[in-house]
């Protein structure tokens, strides 16, 4: 309880609310621009943030990442754009809304959707810490190499359809990882002499250039970026008592399914979005719906990819393993600061985990508040010329990047990666089995031969969670390629059996 | 046309951040300092170096007269801020705080020694301490080290890290008692910490800062610091000399500039640094941080790095 107080408490300085209403402001701000991403304006800020305290940084960088997943929604909405990429399954619904001119309630019951979710996965973040703090002491080398083990399958979930493109970026950010001075013996890998790479690639940089000017880059090739009109007309902002009592089953499954997605390691708000928009299909007695401007799609999405952010921070702390990519960055900072995530941080700063879950709530409520407010200002934005808008993001993008570490060696490689990600994007290989396997690989390595040290292999097959979590990950990938063989050959069977049967509806519709 | 300026913008910051680093001037003694100064920190901003950099820093500003802005050039463990200081001109405009990596790093590949600077005096020292997990059998040094004698080896120590200071520490104990421990090294201080917290190691060598907040959390026993003597914020522990094992190591802080500095300049900011570093607001910073605050002369201090660059040569050797 004493924690409790502390930690809130903390909250209560003009410079923490400041923090909190700077951060609300640029995250709207991000999330509305198309091509800047949560994970790149986080990125971005935490340059600055870096020299400033701890809890202070925090507040600025949380509250951007919470922010922008209420920001990105009213592009994705309005001009049928994820602003990041946790608002795709906004689209589904939200677009179809607003070309039906209803876009008003389409904007305000998302705008309360992602509050819903945000306040969830808030509550599970606090009620689970302690819990979770005693199971995190559990969690030793062998576990902890297990745990990055099933993190790395996610690169086979993030890839999509493109299987084997993805695990061969996979495999360029592992090979990547291995450059640095050697985790156990201290010598210097692949370094080439540059004192900047001993201690591995700038990841920050990689993410930057990865994202943000590859993005940039494509835009100013291509020019392909959608110049369809806004929607002018908004309808009614307000959903009326049926409308809202609609709501609660498809929030209700959205926030257990973001929370859920988001405890998992290395899978954000985009992927918890669409799962939850499945989920909701499924339990929904109107599916037919979903996808031609459905409110209980839109809800269920956008409450899904918010709870997902009180999982992946729940993840970060307890565990010192980036719940996603805006975490990994994240983590990278509260590294610097001297936090570290992990086991022993619920047990040795529980006032610290409560601070940060005061600043999320009172981020929700803020950007909540905001997205209210400010929802037709914000659609202006969009408006802005891309010569600007590009100006803006590149001059952001080298200043941002030279800040965290003083290193024009940074702004290089960031530059670099840019030309990189534009090549792979031209060629379809997806760039984040890349930052998976930057983050992801070195941790896997150090902990697998940190196991070696204490006590061999046995280390690993004699820890119940270690072979669970390895168990669990070999069934994460394999289990949706058997059950979609066997259906495809039942589905063979059927045809060639009873050709006189009727189709299934509802499987026959996709 | 327009994408090309935003392509110009983005080269034109390139530039600029490059241009910023040349222009130096020949000091001249008697006026210095005539600008204000730049302090390399090796270390990012907010850590334990920073703090003590940024501490000494305020008291120099107010004796010299001259602003001094603190820069972190972070990377290579040390390895980039030390290199941009020794290639910094000597003019004493350019002042850097030298950490004991000064002395380690030359012997690990880099191209790093002590004679590459002017040192104007050492500030601080941050002493190593060996600590069990409070459910060890092992109650003190002795106990540990007649373990490690029976099974040479098997006895796991956690480290903030390959190369770093707690490793060779635990290499330089090792060495002075006449057994062999398992250095087990992690990524950080706290999380090699908590491997002791935790039980999945036996041992831990760290810095009196992070061994003394789990042991006031009664998560760990510390049963020896590798300081010359106690310790003011552990009265309770005793020294390794104290239990039959003479060897003193640790973290240490020097203030620096690039070698080379002209004599005048020298005597004027070894004078300040020494004013600095025994000022009590400084003493107090350091102390609460678990160090040690120090203030010796420009020659014992050069003196002791010298003799921890060959000590080091020995342990890497």
């Amino acid at each position: 309880m004493n924690a409790l107080f502390e930690g809130f408490g903390a909250l209560l300085s003009l410079q923490m609310l400041l923090c909190i209403a700077i951060g609300a402001g640029i995250g709207m701000l991000v999330g509305a621009f198309p091509g800047i991403t949560a994970t790149m304006a986080v990125a971005l800020a935490s340059a600055f943030t870096l020299t400033m305290d701890p809890l202070p940084g925090l507040a600025v960088l949380l509250t951007i990442l919470i922010a922008a997943q209420f920001g990105d929604r009213v592009p994705a909405i309005l001009i049928n754009t994820p602003g990041t990429p946790a608002s795709i399954a906004t689209t589904f619904d939200g677009y179809a809304m607003a070309k039906q001119g209803k876009a008003g309630i389409a904007l305000t019951a998302s705008a309360f959707a992602s509050a819903a979710g945000g306040f969830v996965g808030i509550g599970v973040l606090m009620v689970a810490a302690i819990p979770l703090s005693t199971l995190a002491m559990r969690f030793g080398s062998p576990e902890m190499f297990a745990l990055v083990i099933f993190g790395l399958t996610m690169m086979v979930e993030v890839s999509g359809k493109q299987l084997v493109k993805g695990l061969i970026a996979g495999l360029f950010g592992l090979a990547l990882g291995t450059i640095g001075r050697d985790p156990m013996d201290g010598s210097d890998r692949f370094t080439f002499g540059i004192p900047q790479l001993v201690e591995g690639v700038p990841f920050i940089a990689v993410i930057i250039g990865l994202f943000g000017i590859a993005e940039v880059f494509s835009q100013m090739i291509s020019r392909t970026r959608g110049q369809q009109k806004p929607i002018t007309s908004f309808g009614r902002w307000w959903p009326n008592k049926q409308e809202n009592k609609q709501l609660i089953k498809p929030v209700a499954v959205g926030s257990a399914v973001g929370t859920v997605v988001g405890v998992l390691p290395a899978v954000g708000g985009d992927i918890g979005g669409i799962v939850a928009w499945n989920q909701a299909k499924r339990l929904s007695k109107q599916p037919e719906k979903f996808g031609k401007g459905s409110l209980e799609g839109l809800t269920a999405a956008d409450s899904s990819s918010n709870a997902g952010v009180g999982g992946s921070v729940l993840t970060t702390l307890a565990l010192g393993v980036p719940g996603d990519s805006v975490m990994a960055v994240m983590l990278g900072s509260m590294i610097i600061w001297g936090i570290q995530p992990g086991p022993g941080l619920f047990s040795s700063q529980p006032d610290l985990v409560y601070s940060i879950a005061g600043i999320m709530l009172v981020a929700t409520v803020l950007a909540l508040g905001l997205s209210l407010l400010r929802m037709r200002g914000v659609a202006k934005l969009l408006e802005l010329p891309d010569r600007f808008l590009w100006t803006v993001i590149l001059a952001f993008c080298v200043v941002g990047t030279y800040a965290v570490n003083n290193a024009i060696f940074d702004v290089g490689v960031m530059l670099l990666f840019g030309v990189l990600g534009l090549l792979l994007r031209r060629y379809g290989f997806p760039a984040g089995p890349i930052v998976l396997g930057l983050i992801l690989g070195p941790l896997a390595e150090r902990n697998f031969r940190r196991s070696m040290e204490l006590g061999g292999l046995e280390t690993i097959y004699t820890s119940p969670i270690a072979v669970g979590l390895i168990v669990l990950g070999v069934l994460a990938v394999a289990v949706p390629r058997i059950r979609a063989r066997r259906k495809a050959r039942r589905q063979e069977a059927d045809d060639s059996d009873t050709p006189t049967d009727p189709p299934v509806p509802v499987e026959a519709s996709r | 046309m327009l994408r090309l300026a935003a392509l110009a913008v983005a080269g034109t910051l390139v530039v600029t951040g490059c241009a910023n680093r040349g222009g130096s001037e020949t000091a001249s003694g008697a006026n210095y300092p005539e600008k204000d100064l730049t302090l390399i920190v090796h270390a990012a901003a907010g850590g334990g170096s920073d703090l003590t950099a940024r501490t000494l820093a305020k008291e120099l500003e107010s004796d010299l007269g001259r602003s001094i802005v603190v820069e972190n050039r972070t990377g290579g463990g040390g390895r980039v801020g030390l290199t941009y200081l020794k290639d910094r001109p000597a003019d004493g405009y350019s002042i850097g705080f030298i950490p004991v990596e000064v002395a380690m790093l030359g012997h690990q590949g880099a191209d790093i020694k002590p004679d590459q600077y002017t040192i104007l005096g050492q500030v601080m020292n941050a002493p190593a301490t060996l600590s069990v997990p409070t459910n060890s059998p092992y109650q003190t040094l002795d106990d540990l080290l007649a373990a490690a004698r029976k099974d040479p080896g098997t006895i796991t120590v956690s480290n903030s890290g390959a190369g770093a200071i707690w490793e060779a520490a635990t290499l330089a104990l090792g060495e002075a008692a006449g057994v062999t421990f398992k250095p087990v090294p992690y990524d950080g201080g706290a999380p090699a910490v908590a491997a002791g917290v935790s039980g999945e190691v036996q041992a831990v060598m760290a810095g009196v800062s992070e061994s003394a907040a789990a042991a006031g959390n009664n998560q760990l026993r510390i049963l020896a610091v590798l300081a010359p003597e106690r310790v003011s914020s552990l009265p309770d522990v005793p020294t390794g000399k104290e239990q039959g094992v003479d060897v003193v190591i640790g973290g240490w802080g020097l203030m620096g500039a690039p070698a080379g500095l002209p004599d005048e300049v020298k005597q004027r900011l070894a004078e300040a640094v020494n004013k600095a570093a025994s000022s009590q607001a400084f003493k107090d910073v350091m102390t609460k941080a678990g160090n040690t605050p120090l203030a010796t002369s420009p020659d014992e201090a050069t003196q002791f790095t010298q003799s921890e660059y060959d000590r080091f040569g020995q342990i890497y050797g």
